[in-house]
């Protein structure tokens, strides 16, 4: 009896003491399955990471942080239930996601359910002018993208333009924002509009068609698959127009499809990649994750979700607090020049994140990405 | 036996209209899921399951509804439940347009034929056709709907719209199943030359057999659209149409409580496996692949129907 009363007294002791370091749980909701499936996993890998080492050095006192992961399969009514279920989970914020129409999808769940949002890879500018009190983002949006490529593009004296997108949601939004920016600049025409089929092998046609109106410079708004065969093809047919892609070019990938030889000399616009970040934290934070992983990571975004973490642990460790509104309030108001793993990060009132992201990248001879001055 | 199958309807529809007070939001949200995808696949089911006519394009009938309650609401800021006759006249015009040439093919050519209907659909809408459907954007910011003064948000409040919407298409379709209509597409199904040959139009029962598949989908398209108040093309891919067609196929093509079991198993399933993170598809696909060789006519077929004698010729006939 006395024995049976020991141990009833040790387990509530063991209990009791597991119990003493609060849980706070994150959400991430990211593509896990589906065509990003990649990303998705990236930034999972991520996450963990970055949330064990937050809890290896007790970065919020007293707690540990717990991911709680839910796929959103790349789709809107797959992420609309994914949100529903992580709102159901006790979740304080949610990091992700990456797609715009499916990051929609879930901003009015979360907001109903007083979750803060902070989303990684959703450029689409309509998601922060709603006014929505909880969503943030660590991505800059696609106006902020399309300024920087105008901005190049005039730098290079383009007197002819063509823009070729590929109708999805992104690549639309940019490629109709550069053009409206390049409409009150009179030397520079564009000569060719149009979009491409995506995952198509054979882009020969609108190359053609494309040579014909005789462009100095194509600046190509869509993926990196196609980004890569267009240059290939573009190379096939003798055509030494220089192109220039968005930021959703930037990926090993490119060169790979394109070869070597093709790919050089191509421009891109992308968030600064991970090794050219400046700052010891995020060298150190890209060598545990090469320790861990057994690579660097290869996609800004899951980086950017990496920020979306960092953010809200570090306004959850300095309101000392996990009610949406105290965290909300820290991070649009007093969250100023946080040293992220992308830069400096400060949001504005609509949840933006503020300042220059984004810079100018050409492929070398050799096939590597090279930060233009 | 009337009795029975009486009180058995009294006890579902008693669970049902509890059950969300017992689950929380996600749940009844998975329901919610599982209730439009059984109704769009008891629509599916008059084409695939009575008449036997393979329609692979059942998600741009789907679209259609979703698109013009989620354009006329947005621009002229019609209420959108107001839509809902609207939406299924359109689904079902584009499906009378899209079939009457294409009907008098057979099997796997008028499959082909309606996957291409649905590439055509999908395709126009990312190429914002019209300048109406918003490109691979979508159309967002359709109203909330309205029932009686009370906003439609949370997902309890939709599980009663579907749950009513469902019970009226459940008790309609079944009057169509017993009805002449219904026996002649059964008919059609069995033996197309022998159905001619007693007499029953062929052209123009396949055709109505497609027109209210398609105004059937094109009404649930209404009420996706006010649940999810955003669509995009994504929704409406040559996937969903073979989610929809599984459905139908899986839990038995003709019998109502077949494709409900059906929706729960297909679109239940993925849910269940959440747990089992990346893996959760794969051991999706494995469940389907184990349920079609183990019961290839579905999980709860049709049943032959049943009629009983007039009273004096089963005494001649000394009984059944």
């Amino acid at each position: 009896m006395k024995k049976s009363l020991f141990f009833a007294l040790a387990l509530l002791l063991a209990c009791g003491t597991s119990h003493a370091s609060e849980k706070i749980r994150i959400g991430l909701m990211g593509p896990m399955t589906g065509s990003w499936a990649s990303e998705g996993a990236e930034m999972n890998q991520v996450l963990n990471l970055l949330a064990d080492d937050l809890n290896a050095r007790d970065g919020i006192p007293g707690k540990t942080v717990e991911i709680v992961m839910a796929d959103d399969g790349g789709n809107p009514r797959t992420a609309a239930l994914a949100a529903q279920r992580l709102a159901t989970q006790g979740i304080v914020a949610v990091i992700g996601t990456y797609g715009s129409a499916v990051t929609e999808a879930t901003q009015n769940i979360f907001d109903e359910n007083r979750i803060i949002q902070v989303a990684n890879g959703s450029t689409a500018i309509r998601l922060s002018e709603k006014g929505l009190p909880y969503f943030f983002r660590t991505c800059p949006r696609d106006d902020e993208q399309a300024r920087v490529a105008v901005q190049s593009i005039e730098d290079r004296g383009v007197e002819r333009l063509a823009i070729l997108h590929d109708s999805s949601t992104y690549a639309r939004g940019l490629a109709d924002e550069a053009r409206q920016l390049l409409a009150g600049n009179p030397d520079i025409e564009i000569v060719f509009f149009d979009a491409l089929t995506p995952r198509e092998q054979d882009y020969t046609a609108i190359l053609t068609q494309m040579r014909r109106s005789s462009p100095d410079l194509v600046f190509f708004t869509g993926y990196y698959g196609e980004a890569g065969l267009l240059l290939r093809q573009k190379r096939d047919m003798n055509w030494d127009v220089p192109f220039m892609g968005g930021d959703a070019t930037n990926n090993p990938d490119l060169v790979k499809t394109a070869g070597v030889a093709a790919a050089s000399g191509f421009y891109f616009l992308s968030a600064p990649l991970p090794q050219d970040l400046p700052g010891e934290e995020t060298k150190a934070f890209l060598e545990s994750f090469s320790q861990r992983y057994g690579n660097p990571p290869n996609s800004i975004y899951a980086v950017l979700a990496g920020d979306g973490f960092r953010v809200v642990t570090e306004a959850i460790a300095r309101t000392n607090s996990t009610d949406a509104d105290e965290v909300s309030d820290y991070l649009r108001n007093e969250l100023k020049g946080f040293p992220g793993l992308t830069g400096e990060i400060s949001f504005n009132e609509k949840g933006d994140r503020v300042g220059e992201v984004y810079r100018l990248y050409r492929v070398d001879d050799e096939g590597q990405f090279i930060l233009q001055p | 036996m009337i009795q029975y199958k009486t009180i058995a309807l009294i006890i579902t529809t008693g669970i049902l209209a509890v059950l969300p007070q017992f689950l929380n939001p996600y749940w009844v949200d998975v329901l919610n899921n599982i209730g439009i995808y059984a109704i769009l696949g008891l629509s599916l089911n008059i084409i695939v399951g009575h008449t036997g006519l393979f329609n692979l394009g059942h998600a741009s009938f789907f679209a259609v509804g979703a698109y013009t309650a989620a354009i006329l609401n947005t621009q002229y800021e019609i209420p959108v439940l107001w839509l809902i006759p609207v939406c299924g006249l359109s689904a079902g015009l584009f499906a009378l347009i899209v079939a009457r040439p294409i009907i008098h093919l057979r099997g796997d050519y008028l499959c082909i034929v309606t996957i291409g209907v649905n590439e055509i659909v999908r395709i126009a809408l990312i190429n914002n056709v019209f300048g109406l459907t918003g490109g691979s954007n979508g159309i967002f910011g359709i109203d909330r709907p309205n029932v009686f003064g009370m906003t439609l948000r949370t997902p309890m409040e939709f599980y009663y719209l579907i749950l009513a919407f469902g019970a009226v298409t459940i008790f309609l379709f079944r009057q169509l199943e017993y009805s002449r209509f219904g026996r002649a597409l059964n008919y059609l199904r069995e033996d197309e030359t022998a159905a001619q040959g007693s007499g029953i139009n062929t052209a123009h029962y396949k055709l109505a057999a497609f027109v209210v598949g398609a105004v059937w989908a094109g009404m649930v398209g209404n009420i996706y659209a006010a649940k999810m108040t955003i669509i995009s093309p994504e929704s409406f891919t040559f996937w969903e149409s073979v989610i929809i067609f599984v459905i139908v196929i899986l839990g038995g093509s003709g019998s109502i409580p077949g494709v409900i079991l059906g929706a729960v198993l297909v679109v239940g399933l993925p849910e269940l496996f959440r747990d089992l993170a990346n893996a959760r598809m794969l051991v999706f696909g494995a469940a389907m692949v184990g349920m079609m060789i183990f019961r290839t006519q579905g999980l709860l077929p049709q049943r032959p129907r049943k009629y009983t004698l007039p009273q004096g010729r089963r005494n001649g006939e000394g009984g059944e």
